[in-house]
């Protein structure tokens, strides 16, 4: 993550609480092999805004954003573990031969996730 | 209990790594204890002993257990973000850690035609970038759009205003030699010296610096540090491209890569697929 990547989600997370939104974020825990995203990539899900960052891109962020539509609902963090090894010779953009962790956070404006549970 | 959010932990680090300090954070990610998933502990460091603690885990052990693996990145020069696991009390806790550190400067000397792609590649790479020249008409924001600070200073003094540190990477290009010597001497004087010293100039001009600093009585192991002739041998030209092999070479110097085409290094090719490969095994 660059700090420009990094300004801009930190951004976009204190601009979510300070309206008072609920979101959803996502981070990179782990990755084995190789991915388009490394380790502390994060996406934040904003039902007003839309999506800010990225943690790939492709397929794997497609289930990542799936989950982010359950916690949204639940307020109940997941964890999503994206396998990219399908065949790494199909060329596909979201095939780079990795498997990565992601872990999936409601975001409250007031209190952390143990408080609604 | 006040939890520490997603995105006040976010803002804590960033602001702490902006400002010069570094800071370590985990989160718990998955535990065999029900409802303490997404609970956090940070640390900050700002100077030299002023640490702090924010948020929490939700039991003193566990948030003993986090700093202590927080504290562990945090003196070590190099960490890697990611999965940590605890156990306490016959309970697992899946810990994410992540650490910031301070962030890079590169303070580039002369707002000329170099400075203007360099900052642009600096900023990129993730520096806080600072332009500094003694015409009030070129270190302008229209000049340098990213630049984080625009300083007018004159050449005789150039970073008083800019504390240097450890952590910073000056680059000289003002618009003539004695103006980048007089930079060089005040930046080789510095302590703590700073991350890099660099230096625009021919084989030539170079020399004639050395020959100069010599005669002022600098030492061999001084005179090593600096950076000159400039940047990385990709046959650079034009100001962009120079920028390019600046940056490059700033990129090896904090990754620690040899500045070779990987091409020759890894010889896949050659290696693997040529039959008359001496080590093909």
């Amino acid at each position: 993550m660059t700090r420009e990547d990094d300004r801009t989600l930190t951004e976009a997370l204190a601009e979510a609480r300070d309206a008072g939104r609920r979101c959803v974020l996502a981070t990179i825990v782990e990755t084995k092999g190789s991915t388009p995203r490394k380790v502390g990539a994060r996406m934040l899900v904003d039902p007003t805004r839309g999506l800010v960052g990225t943690v790939g891109g492709g397929c794997g962020e497609a289930e990542v954003i799936e989950s982010a539509h359950r916690v949204l609902a639940s307020g109940i963090p997941e964890r999503v573990r994206v396998d990219l090894t399908d065949d790494l010779l199909s060329w596909s953009p979201a095939v780079c031969g990795g498997i990565m962790d992601v872990f999936v956070e409601p975001v409250s404006p007031t209190a952390a996730t143990e408080d609604r549970k | 209990m006040s939890g520490l959010s997603a995105a006040d932990v976010a803002e804590l680090m960033l602001a702490t790594a902006e400002s010069g300090g570094s800071a370590a954070a985990v989160v718990i990610v998955g535990s065999s204890k029900d409802g303490v998933t997404g609970r956090r502990v940070a640390v900050t460091r700002a100077g030299a002993n002023r640490e702090g603690l924010h948020g929490g885990l939700g039991s003193p052990a566990l948030d003993a257990a986090g700093v202590d693996l927080m504290r562990q990145a945090l003196d070590a020069t190099r960490s890697r973000d990611g999965l940590r696991e605890v156990r306490l009390d016959g309970e697992r806790f899946e810990l994410y850690l992540e650490v910031r550190r301070p962030v890079q400067e590169l303070i580039v000397v002369g707002a000329g035609h170099i400075a203007q792609p360099m900052a642009h590649v600096g900023s990129l790479l993730g520096f806080k970038v600072t332009v500094l020249d003694d015409r009030p008409d070129f270190a302008t924001r229209e000049r340098f759009p990213d630049a984080d600070r625009l300083v007018r200073a004159d050449f005789s003094d150039p970073f008083a205003d800019i504390p240097l540190h450890e952590r910073s990477h000056i680059l000289l290009v003002t618009r003539g030699h004695k103006y980048d010597y007089d930079c060089l001497i005040r930046a080789l004087r510095t302590d703590p010296p700073p991350a890099y010293i660099g230096m625009i100039g021919s084989r030539r001009r170079v020399r004639a610096t050395f020959v100069q600093l010599i005669d002022e009585g600098f030492s061999m192991d001084l005179i090593e540090r600096i950076h000159a002739p400039v940047g990385l041998d990709i046959g650079a030209e034009t100001p962009e491209e120079i920028a390019v092999a600046v940056a490059a070479e700033l990129v090896m110097i904090q990754r620690g890569g040899t500045g070779l085409p990987l091409k020759g290094v890894e010889r896949i090719a050659e290696r693997f697929f040529s039959q008359t490969s001496e080590d093909e095994k």
